[in-house]
Formats: structure tokens, sequence, C-alpha cells
């Protein structure tokens, strides 16, 4: 079949949903399928351009390319996944999430800070309820993306599960003095609460951050409560690290810190879960509470400092502890069955 | 539950506005969630009583807390020091506005050239929706050639303050569609709201009345007495009919130039039968309204704003004159006497001579002035604007589609050969349709 990946980024950004999109791509290949990779650039702000980009989707022709017809297109990000085509098949990965369940968060809210926000909004949610349908099948990233778009669409949908990029390469090694937080430094990642639950620790935690920060701004904000709360000692900021290196990362920490505001999937936890890691995720972490087993697999906090410091100061005391819940995860994944072969299945059928 | 977010003057506000907001902000308040925002200085603390209040600057509006609230609903005047902040959110935040003036020329005047010194955004307006004509008319008014009542009624720019408006309230929907300033987006008439007193008390005023049953025969004018309330007129025909000592007229609230009415009552001979009473205290006024045989209500030119005064007439269950234009066309003529606008002294005259001969008839007017305030409940108000308001929202994201519309219009016709224009819009606009309506 010829299968186009209906994407689109933010240029110059490259987080989970762009691995998942090359991934995915290349699965259909391993699968004897011809697939290419379809990005629309997206600029969320001012939020009366973002009609724009839909129109733009729109008017895009996917059906045929020199005169053979396309067979499939999946739709994965919002606004890419409103591209018409007969035989479209969406996996959402998340809908424009300020539109929905961010709206009125306290930092990532932007939408509801403009004054066209209401309306913009509105527009957005009216198109998909409208077009969404459109597709042959509806499949999401999680059930947590499932029960948004039900709630708030009122569209049915599967979850259907994806492995994280090279899953077979992550290993497990001896565990060392430090916590891993491997995510984007963007405000509903919520490093600032680690960062602030560090502050709170009886014990001399440490955490190593890796990951790109969506702008110099928030690289800042992070350093500066850092700086201003005199943990200069316990952290540790990698930025971008190589695939090897994180694996690496993994493989040595005491356990993962995932906490982030309503995570889509989160393939912190799944990497986590196959280096034989234990997670501290929080209640409101969306994504990552379908796979961490609170006291089995990891342990779930609120989103304070102080109970993310509880949950910090216990696996870092109880290392046998953090290890067995290790152990526990990773014959969590195993039993879940995530596989390529399985998406590529689903999304053909 | 809608969460609303209120745009209006409030009391103590000098305004007509305020009165009303606190006629229907209590009942409001009790269906639904209200948050009243303001840039006055200063607020009634009765109004704190009701809902909460939150001030802003215009300059520079707290979106994000406005943004809480399912919709915004602003109240438009002509007093740009009410209605300029009004102006600076809505021009921003597409909600309901509500229209208590139907020409809002005056409003834009004020507040570009007047108080802003900004002519420039003034003529721009009215070549926006008038083109040339309006441009050359804005010019002459600002060097005094045209007067203010002409350019009103000529070039209103209502469609200045709805612009981009998810729905219009008026309380008129004649005076509207005569004004041909329809915008793009819903609207609807609703009935004026006023709480009309209880029987009991209405019995009390009644039997006030009949106690002074006349002649003389108390006439009764009453509000704020601008110009175009027909004074002159009035007391033109007062002077003009041969039992004028049968008449006794009252002439209630603050006077546009006092001196030149003293003037014309001694010209005309009226002084045993007009009284000027100025501004009156709220008792005062019950006392002039409970012993009132026929009120006079004219307005000319008309804004096409509804006339609370004319509602607390009909609450004493007085007749009225009224002249026929604006909100007042749309009164039930069997509570109402009309005067034509161009036939005011003569018309007025009739009246009065026929009130002489049948007081009796005028008194009915009255009562059938004073049932019809069933619809005007402020109850049946507030539901009816809610369901506009949900309506409104439903379609808000047509606001968007026409916005995105212009956009695309505007740029297709920068580049693109008038040949290949229908094609291309034809399938712009079909997925726009598509994308904002549905399939």
């Amino acid at each position: 079949m010829k299968i186009i990946v209906a994407t689109s980024s933010v240029p110059f950004i490259r987080g989970g949903a762009e691995i998942l999109a090359d991934n995915l791509r290349d699965a259909f290949v391993a699968a004897g399928h011809e697939a290419e990779l379809v990005s629309i650039p997206f600029k969320h702000y001012p939020p009366a351009r973002i009609p724009d980009h839909i129109l733009a989707c729109r008017l895009l022709d996917l059906t045929e390319t020199c005169g053979v017809r396309i067979d499939r297109v999946i739709g994965l990000k919002f606004p890419a996944y409103l591209i018409p085509h007969p035989d479209k098949v969406i996996w959402l990965l998340h809908q424009h999430r300020t539109a929905y369940e961010l709206w009125d968060h306290p930092r990532a809210g932007d939408l509801i800070q403009c004054p066209d926000g209401p309306v913009i909004r509105e527009a957005i949610r009216q198109a998909d309820r409208e077009l969404i349908p459109e597709a042959k099948a509806v499949y999401t990233l999680s059930k947590n993306v499932s029960g948004r778009l039900r709630r708030y669409s009122g569209i049915d949908s599967e979850p259907l599960y994806n492995p994280p990029a090279h899953a077979q390469l992550f290993y497990n090694g001896p565990a060392g003095d430090y916590f891993f937080f491997p995510s984007r430094i963007t405000g509903i990642k919520r490093q600032w609460l680690a960062i602030r639950a560090l502050a709170q620790c009886r014990e001399q935690v440490r955490i190593c951050f890796a990951g790109q920060a969506d702008s110099p701004m928030q690289q800042a904000e992070c350093v500066n409560i850092v700086r201003e709360l005199k943990l200069s000692d316990r952290v540790e900021w990698l930025g971008m690290v190589s695939e090897e290196q994180k694996r690496a990362l993994y493989a040595n920490c005491l356990a993962v810190i995932f906490s982030p505001v309503d995570e889509d999937y989160g393939y912190v936890t799944l990497e986590a879960m196959l280096s034989s890691k234990p997670v501290i995720t929080c209640a409101d972490s969306g994504g990552a509470l379908e796979f961490v087993v609170n006291h089995q697999t990891g342990l779930v906090a609120d989103p304070t400092p102080e109970s993310l410091a509880q949950a910090m100061d216990s696996l870092w005391t109880e290392r046998q502890n953090a290890a067995a819940m290790g152990e526990a995860g990773r014959a969590r994944y195993q039993d879940l069955n995530i596989s390529w072969a399985n998406v590529v299945e689903k999304l053909l059928c | 539950m809608l969460k609303i977010n209120w745009f209006s003057p409030l009391p103590p506000a000098r305004s007509g506005i305020a009165h009303f907001a606190m006629q229907i902000l209590p009942v409001l308040a009790g269906r639904q969630e209200v948050v009243l925002w303001t840039d006055q200085d200063q607020v009634a603390p009765e109004v704190l009583r009701i809902a909460s209040v939150v001030r802003y600057d215009p300059a520079a509006p707290p979106w994000r807390e406005i943004n809480n609230g399912a919709i915004s609903i602003y109240h438009f005047g002509n007093h740009p020091d009410f209605h300029g902040g009004i102006r600076q959110v809505s021009l921003h935040q597409p909600g309901i506005v509500v229209l208590h003036d139907l020409c809002l020329h005056d409003l834009f005047f004020r507040l570009w050239v007047h108080s802003g010194r900004d002519r420039a955004s003034y003529l721009a307006a009215l070549e926006r929706w008038y083109g040339a004509e309006g441009r050359q008319a804005g010019e002459a008014f600002c060097n005094g050639g045209i007067s203010s009542e002409s350019m009103a009624l000529k070039f209103p720019l209502t469609r200045e303050a709805v612009r981009g408006a998810l729905g219009v309230i008026t309380h008129s929907s004649r005076a509207f569609e005569e004004l041909n300033e329809t915008p793009a987006c819903p609207i609807v008439a609703l009935d004026f709201p006023y709480a009309a007193a209880e029987e009991s008390r209405y019995r009390t005023w009644v039997a006030a009345r009949s106690a002074a049953p006349g002649p003389p025969y108390r006439l009764i004018v009453f509000g704020y007495l601008g110009r175009n309330r027909r004074l002159g007129a009035v007391l033109e025909a007062l002077a003009a009919i041969g039992k004028r000592e049968q008449f006794r007229l009252d002439i209630c609230g603050e006077l546009w130039d006092e001196g030149q009415v003293r003037t014309q009552i001694e010209r005309l001979g009226l002084s045993s039968i007009v009284n000027l009473h100025g501004f009156l205290p709220d008792d005062q006024v019950e006392q002039k309204l409970s012993t009132a045989h026929l009120a006079i209500n004219l307005r000319y030119p008309s804004m096409g704003e509804a006339s609370l005064s004319q509602l607390q007439f009909w609450d004493y269950g007085l007749p009225t004159l009224v002249t026929r234009t604006g909100w007042y066309t749309s009164l039930p003529e069997e509570a109402v006497a009309f005067v034509r606008p161009d036939h005011e002294v003569a018309d007025i005259k009739a009246h009065l001579r026929a009130f002489l001969a049948d007081p009796g008839a005028f008194r009915a007017m009255g009562e059938c002035g004073r049932r019809s305030l069933i619809k005007n409940a402020p109850g049946r108000y507030i539901d009816a604007m809610a369901q506009f308001a949900s309506e409104a929202l439903r379609v808000s994201p047509r606001v968007s589609a026409l916005a995105l519309a212009r956009r695309v219009g505007q740029d297709l016709s920068a580049w693109l050969h008038p040949d290949a224009g229908p094609y291309v819009l034809e399938r712009a606009s079909k997925e726009i349709f598509t994308v904002f309506e549905g399939h």
C-alpha cells in the first residue's frame, strides 16, 4: 500500500510526537509498504491564525501522487489529521490541548490569555467535532487521549499503544545516586515541580535533567529556581543527549521522575520500564498512570513539592524496594504486548 | 448555568443604563453566575450585594480572568465616559452587544474626536461603513457644516459597535430594521425589562388619582429633558387650546436650557399652569406620577432607544403621548396616543382636546399600558437573554469563519488572476463552510 503519515510539527522542535511519526513510517516500510511522512508546519499563535492552518490542511489533496492512488492517510496531530482523504484513519496523538483540557491551566493555557481565545477555542472544537468523524476509524495514543476525545468531542475511539524507539536496546544497570528526569523542558512537563520537591527532600537527593528547552525562557526559569533554592550541587542539566547516552542514563539511575500535567501517553514511563527502573509520577500526570502501578512499579505522588519529595526520599532510602519495583515494571511492559506490528495491523485494517 | 461577564454602567453612574442594570441584575444573578466588570471609580454598595464586581483597566483588560466566563455581555449607549472602556474590551473579545441606543454616532464621535483627538479613526469608520459619502459627511460635520442629529440618523455607526459580535440584542426590532445597520450575527429584539410595582401599590396610586379626579387635569413631563423631548411643541400646543386652564403641566427633571423654557412659558402666558420642578427625589416623583392624569413622553429625533420612563408611566397606569418614531413605533396603539414628528403641535392639541372630551378613554389607555407590563417582566428578559446567549455561543465559530474568509479573500485578490478567482474562492469557501458548519 501507498501510505501517507500526516502530522504537523513546529519547526526546530523535536519531541515524542516527531519520533513517533518517524517510527510509524519505518514500521510501515518494515511491513513491506511504501510510506512517506507529510509534516505540516504549525504555528499556534496568534490564535486567530489557527483557523488558517485548519483551512490549509483542508485544501491539501493527498488522494493521488503522479496518477497513482494513495491508499491510506494516517492522521496524527492537529490540524494535519483534518486533511481529507477517502481512506483516512486517525491515530490521534492529541487534540489542540489548550482548546481542551489545558484551556485554563495556570501555566500552559495560552488561548485563555487572548481576547479572541474563547471564539478560537470554539472554532477548533467545532472543526474536530465535525471533521474527525470523517475518518474510517479513530485510534488514539492512550486511554487518556480516548477519554478526552469522548469527553470533549463526543467521539469514540480505541487506544493503541506503541513502543518507544529502539525498545529492544534499553537495558538495566547498577543504580546510581541520581534520579533521571528526561523530557523537553517546558511548563507542562513540570521540571519546576521536581526542583521544588528537591528542596523539600530530607535526603541528599540528586536529579539529572535531560532534554531540550522549548525556549531559552523556559530553561532560564528552571535554572533560576535552582539558584534561588541553592540546589546547584544537586541538579545537573544535560541538555540534548544522544540515544546511547539516554539509555545509559536510564540504566544507571535509581529511578525515573516523570511528573507532567495530564500527559497524553509518555514514552518516558515505557523507557523506564524497559530499563527496569521504577517511575515516580503524579496523580494528574495522565498517560503515565496507565502504566505505573502505585507501590508496585513506581510511586504516584500528589502534584505538590511535599508529596513528590516524600516519594523521592522513599526510593532514595529504600533501594532494594526501588530495584524490585523496576523489575516489576519490566515484567508489566512484557505483559502489555506493545509492538509496532500490532499498530501497523490495526491502522491498515 | 452560564457564567456571564457583564459590562455596563453601574450606579452611582448617572446613566439610564445603570438603572436598567439594577432592574435586571438581581434577577440575573439569581439564575446565572455573574461577574460585573467596571472601570468606574466608584460602585454603589447595593451593586456589591448583587454579584462580584471586578475593576478592569480598559487599556489592559485581564483576558485570562474575563475568559473564565462563558460569554461577555456589553451594553452600549452614547455616553463616552460610560461606554468607552466597554468599547475597548468588546473590540477585542466577541460577545453579546446590547444596544440601548440604536444610533451610536455620538459615542464614536466623542470617543475619537472629542476625547481622543483621533479624527482619522472617526473618518475611517465612516468610510468603512458608508463609503466616500460617509467620510465627506464626517469631514463636514467636524467642520460644523452638519448637525449632530442629522449625522446620527444618516450615519449611525451602529455597525461599528457590533463589529465581530456574537449576537446583538435590541429592544425594538422594527426600529433596528429601519436603521439598516444589520450585522452579520444573530439579532434578537427583547421587550425592555421592567419590574412592575405590586398590584396593591398600584391600587394606592389609582386611589390617589381618584381622590383628585380633575379638572384641573395634571400633565407630566419627566426625565432628563434634552432638546429632543419637544418641550417647545408641548407648550405651544397647550397655549393654543381654548380650555388650557383645565390643565396643569408639571415639568420634572433637568432641563437642557431652563432659561429658554422659562422665557417661552412667559411668552405664551402659561406661567399660571406650568410648573418647573427640576430634579426630584424618588418620593416626590412617586407623588407626582400617582396624581398625574396624562404623561407626555415625546422624543424627536430618537436614537432608537427604549424608554424606561415610558414603562414607569405605565406602571402608574398613566396614559401617554409618544412620538411615532424609533422604539415607540412598536408600542401598542391602544396603550399610547401617537404624535407625528411633522405634526407635533396639531397632534398634541388634538389629543388634549380628546382628553377633555373623554378622560375615561385615556384612563383605559393607561390601564392597558399597565397590563402590558407583564411582558416586560425582568425574569422573562433574563431567560430570553440567556437562551439567546447560548445560541450565540453555539454559532460562535462563525466569527472565526468570517474572519478567515476575509483573510483568504484579501490574500487571493492580491495575486490571483480574476479568471481563476471563482474556482479558488469556491474551493476555499466550501472548505471554510465545512470546517465551521459541518457537512
